[in-house]
């Protein structure tokens, strides 16, 4: 995926009205605004230690239409919602907002990163994001801790369905 | 008002003139039958047509019908108002009738270039522009220009570079000027500065000798160290208070010789070198103030009189000395108050005031500065010794929607001119960072001095600093950023940070606003008139701007400004009188809500604060400061207030004429001279055609529109009804009118909605001069939707609403 975002841009992937779509959208109403003066990059505990994620970049690609190589990108997935960036943005741009909304366009067309789906299917197969090993319950009973709390998968599956979550972390990527 | 004529209790005897203007009228119109038609209407008496009315022949005619047939009221249907209203007003003057008693029908502009494929209809609506003028024109009144005298003295209130080049230009153009200077010396912030980008000559070299200028000029009078206490009055007339504070020095006796400085025990932080420097209890800010008397500062003084020993005989210290109050009458006043240096101590990231080596731009402007208090020596507060390396970082509070959203305009260009400096000082010696987001350089010379300071090498990093860390063991400083050409976050250890920190509204620019009666934009700048042709005039006739206090400026543009707003103010000084177009407000203190309950509206929604209201008193309008938008009138609720020319009275005559006949069939506009009325005119000039069903009645301002005039459009059975405003936010040529318009018309169209009325029936809207197109466009669209409703529905409509309408307008057919 990095090797695909430092491909020159050609006219056609340029989706001008993608701005928009996003601006309409709760928390990405002030994208526009951006005027790419790094403050969120600078402050990202991420960005400090990745080589690829740079929210300045995810707001500058949303703004120019690059809409695939925004929902295909696996950077998008890094952001950890600390809301620093949103918190230091001179121009108030709501970035980690902006994140979310791109996130959410990405998984209605299946592009999330596997491990982001398996951990939802363990939340709607157990309604734990982490299946936890029958050893360690073992573990928690010989040293007397109480059992842990059961979770209630059935209404979670319930919810996770009405709102359409589950049929996204089924969709095959693009 | 003058004497009234006598012209006025006579019957009305109208002359109506019809212009041929070769063919573009008498091509498309009948002008036979406009001729026949105008002789059968009420109090007309002569009619003649013309080829070409505005030119010598055709006033000629004018002049010679209301001589022979002792007309006493005038119309010319023919081109627009706009056009050649001021020379027919001319010609009725010429032969002793009042210009007020002239109205002209625009037959041109509004029918036969806007209908020319439909030449009967188009006849039609000339017949009624006609009839509408023929309607005012009986209820018109004779109208006196009014005249205020003119005191030829100025005031410029703040001795910066702005004010000081005003006070120059005005003394040197023969006029008496006030220069009231808050601070101790005249001279703003260059006085401050070490050198002036992009030249790099010395700031006080070429200021000093100005400000000696300004201090020996005959026609000026420094008032320094002095506050601005109240202005009264209107163009012309103002009169003016000032408080003056005690130097606890008498300014005449005192010589400048400094010989009590050189006693004086005591110092004190001189607030000039941005407190880096100290200055002695009895002294001067800096070496060259104008004027050069010395003053105590009571704060620090401990009173042992070792300064009145010193100044001996010459007798100039008195410590007994009170504020003088001072009274002034002036005729202009031009505001250069300047602007403040955001500090920002409330911002934990940059660590200003926390980490000793982090300053702003203007304390390195001290630091630097031969005369300053390290005599040139740029040098850290921790150790006091020279920097290696400096980072300088730009927008600190501007272009932040947290702080001043605005671009402070000069910080890039001092910016260079620090680095510059630094490395004509130091040269490899100290490596330079500038952390900017846009580098701007626009104008003449400086985009060259952006090249000399790349040429030097200078690291300029494209992004803005999010954080300063210091190193606790070297006091060095960690400023992180991304690098956004790169797409890096970078990190830079400097020895010393130089913050280029938002300049910022005058302390104290709120008191002078409202002492003014001018406004603040958003920013808490001072608003100008016109944004684009009044950038120089306050809202309030004969207040001027100069320099900053309107808007951040670089020092050639505070001079040119400066220099503006003196020949602004002189438009007004050199004139014994000052006229007033007499469209003016006038308030019946009969009818005024205000004397028996407490009411004020009118004041409230005047765009320019020229209403008076007291508590238990008629509001009275204060005619030298009203402009004749109207809005006053339409706002009133007890309709005590007539716009003069534009009463209520020939407003409803205008429009029961123009819907007289097949109302249902018609779009009656009230549109607005500035804008919508241009808008309609440019329409007829450009050809664009529309169907000629529209009535339009040519108001000042948008904001004149009553409701009940939409009210009474309706009650008559008006197809449509059209409101035209310039555009919101600022296009208004009365600052707000059309804002009081909008928010009069939001609350009347629900209201009719509910009565049952079509919304499509009752519109505003806003159509600039350039819009021709928009505003043919408009009309068309408005005419396919009052076909798409159709006649029956309309009359329908109509018939449910009259009831209620005529008791809505009950209380305007008593008067």
């Amino acid at each position: 995926m990095a090797e695909k975002e430092k491909e020159r841009i050609k006219a056609s992937e340029i989706d001008p009205k993608f701005k928009y779509e996003i601006a309409k959208m709760h928390g990405g109403e002030k994208l526009m605004r951006c005027f790419q003066c790094g403050t969120c990059t600078s402050d990202c505990p991420v960005a400090r230690f990745s080589e690829t994620y740079r929210p300045r970049q995810i707001i500058r690609m949303t703004q120019l239409g690059l809409k695939d190589r925004v929902l295909n990108s696996d950077t998008l997935w890094l952001c950890a919602s600390c809301f620093t960036c949103t918190d230091r943005c001179p121009q108030d741009v709501e970035v980690a907002s902006v994140i979310r909304v791109l996130r959410n366009l990405a998984a209605e067309r299946g592009c999330i990163p596997q491990v982001f789906k398996e951990q939802a299917a363990s939340i709607l197969a157990s309604g734990y994001a982490y299946k936890i090993p029958d050893l360690r319950i073992k573990k928690r009973e010989s040293v007397g801790l109480p059992p842990l709390p059961r979770g209630n998968p059935e209404s979670i599956r319930k919810t996770l369905c009405n709102v359409g979550f589950a049929k996204h972390i089924e969709k095959k990527g693009e | 008002m003058g004497a009234e004529k006598k012209i006025e209790v006579e019957e009305p005897r109208i002359g109506v003139f019809v212009c041929h203007c070769g063919l573009n009228i008498a091509g498309v119109l009948d002008i036979k039958e406009l001729l026949e038609y105008s002789k059968t209407l009420p109090n007309v008496v002569y009619v003649k047509d013309n080829r070409y009315t505005c030119a010598d022949p055709g006033q000629e005619e004018i002049r010679k019908g209301i001589k022979e047939h002792k007309l006493n009221r005038v119309i010319v249907a023919a081109c627009s108002p706009r056009m050649h209203e001021p020379t027919f007003r001319r010609t009725v003057s010429d032969v002793n009738l009042n210009a007020f008693l002239f109205e002209m029908a625009n037959i041109r502009e509004f029918s036969s270039w806007c209908h020319p494929s439909t030449p009967q209809e188009a006849t039609e609506k000339a017949k009624d522009l006609i009839k509408m003028a023929v309607a005012k024109a009986r209820l018109l009144k004779p109208l006196q220009t009014i005249e205020v005298p003119v005191t030829n003295k100025a005031l410029v209130v703040g001795g910066g570079i702005a004010g000081m080049n005003t006070a120059l230009d005005l003394a040197e153009m023969g006029f008496k000027v006030y220069l009231l200077e808050k601070g101790e010396s005249i001279g703003g912030h260059m006085a401050q500065l070490d050198k002036t980008f992009p030249t790099l000559d010395c700031s006080i070299c070429i200021e000093g000798p100005k400000m000696v200028d300004v201090g020996r000029h005959p026609n000026i009078k420094i008032i320094a160290n002095a506050d601005l206490q109240s202005v009264s009055g209107f163009i012309g007339n103002f009169k003016v208070k000032i408080r003056k504070n005690p130097r606890f020095v008498i300014a005449e006796n005192c010589t400048g010789c400094g010989e009590c400085k050189e006693v004086c025990p005591i110092e004190y932080p001189n607030e000039w070198d941005m407190n880096l420097g100290v200055r002695k209890a009895i002294s001067v800010p800096f070496d060259q103030a104008v004027p050069l008397v010395y003053t105590i500062n009571k704060d620090y003084c401990i009173e042992c009189f070792k300064c009145v020993d010193a100044c001996g005989a010459r007798q100039a210290i008195n410590f007994e000395q009170q504020p003088e109050e001072i009274e002034l009458d002036v005729g202009a006043i031009v505001v250069a108050t300047g602007y403040d240096v955001y500090m920002p101590y409330d911002n934990p990231l940059l660590g200003y005031g926390k980490y000793a080596n982090v300053i702003t731009s203007l304390e390195f402007e001290r630091l630097i500065l031969a005369a300053g208090p390290t005599g040139g020596k740029v040098v850290r507060a921790s150790d006091g010794h020279k920097p290696h390396s400096v980072a300088f970082i730009q927008c600190v509070g501007s272009r932040d929607k947290n702080k001043y959203p605005y671009c402070s305009n000069f910080c890039c260009m001092y910016t260079l001119k620090h680095v510059v400096q630094l490395k004509e000082k130091y040269k490899q010696d100290v490596e330079i960072y500038v952390f900017y987001m846009d580098m701007r350089s626009n104008f003449k010379g400086y985009e060259e001095f952006y090249d000399r300071a790349r040429e030097a090498g200078v690291n300029f990093v494209r992004g803005r600093v999010s954080k300063i860390l210091e190193v606790p063991e070297t006091k060095n400083l960690l400023i992180s950023a991304e690098d956004s050409l790169l797409g890096q976050p970078i990190e830079i250890e400097a020895e010393m940070v130089v913050l280029a920190t938002a300049a910022i509204p005058k302390k104290g620019a709120d008191e002078i606003a409202r002492i003014l009666n001018v406004t603040r934009g958003a920013d808490g700048f001072f608003m100008e008139s016109h944004p684009k042709l009044k950038p120089i005039d306050a809202p309030t006739d004969g207040v001027f701007f100069a320099g900053a206090c309107q808007g951040l400026k670089d020092i050639p543009y505070s001079v040119s400004q400066g220099s503006g707003a003196a020949s602004r103010a002189a438009t007004v000084l050199s004139k014994p009188k000052w006229k007033i177009e007499p469209i003016v407000s006038v308030i019946d203190p009969a009818k005024c809500r205000n004397v028996n309950s407490k009411c004020g509206i009118c004041a409230e929604r005047c765009p320019y604060g020229s209403i008076k209201v007291e508590e238990k008193k008629a509001a009275e309008v204060i005619t030298a400061m009203c402009h004749g938008c109207g809005t006053c009138v339409a706002e009133c609720p007890a309709d005590a207030i007539t716009q003069m020319h534009f009463t209520d009275a020939q407003i409803f005559a205008q429009i029961r004429a123009a819907l007289e006949t097949n109302p249902q069939d018609k779009i009656l506009a009230f549109l607005c001279n500035w804008c919508s009325y241009a808008g309609a005119d440019l329409a007829g000039t450009s050809r664009f055609e529309y169907p000629p069903i529209i009535r339009p009645i040519r108001v000042m301002c948008s904001g004149r529109v009553d409701r009940d005039f939409i009210l009474e459009a309706l009650r008559l059975g008006a197809g449509m009804v059209l409101v035209g405003a310039c555009h919101l936010p600022y296009d208004c040529h009365y600052i707000s009118g059309n804002w009081k318009m909008k928010a009069r018309m939001d609350a009347l169209a629900p209201m009719l909605q509910k009565l049952g009325l079509s919304p499509e029936r009752f519109r505003v809207e806003y159509v600039s001069a350039a819009e021709g197109v928009r505003f043919a466009e408009l009309i068309r669209e408005m005419t396919a939707q009052l076909n798409a409703l159709g006649k029956d529905k309309i009359k329908m409509e109509n018939e449910k609403l009259r009831p209620i309408l005529e008791n809505m307008l009950k209380r305007k057919e008593k008067k």
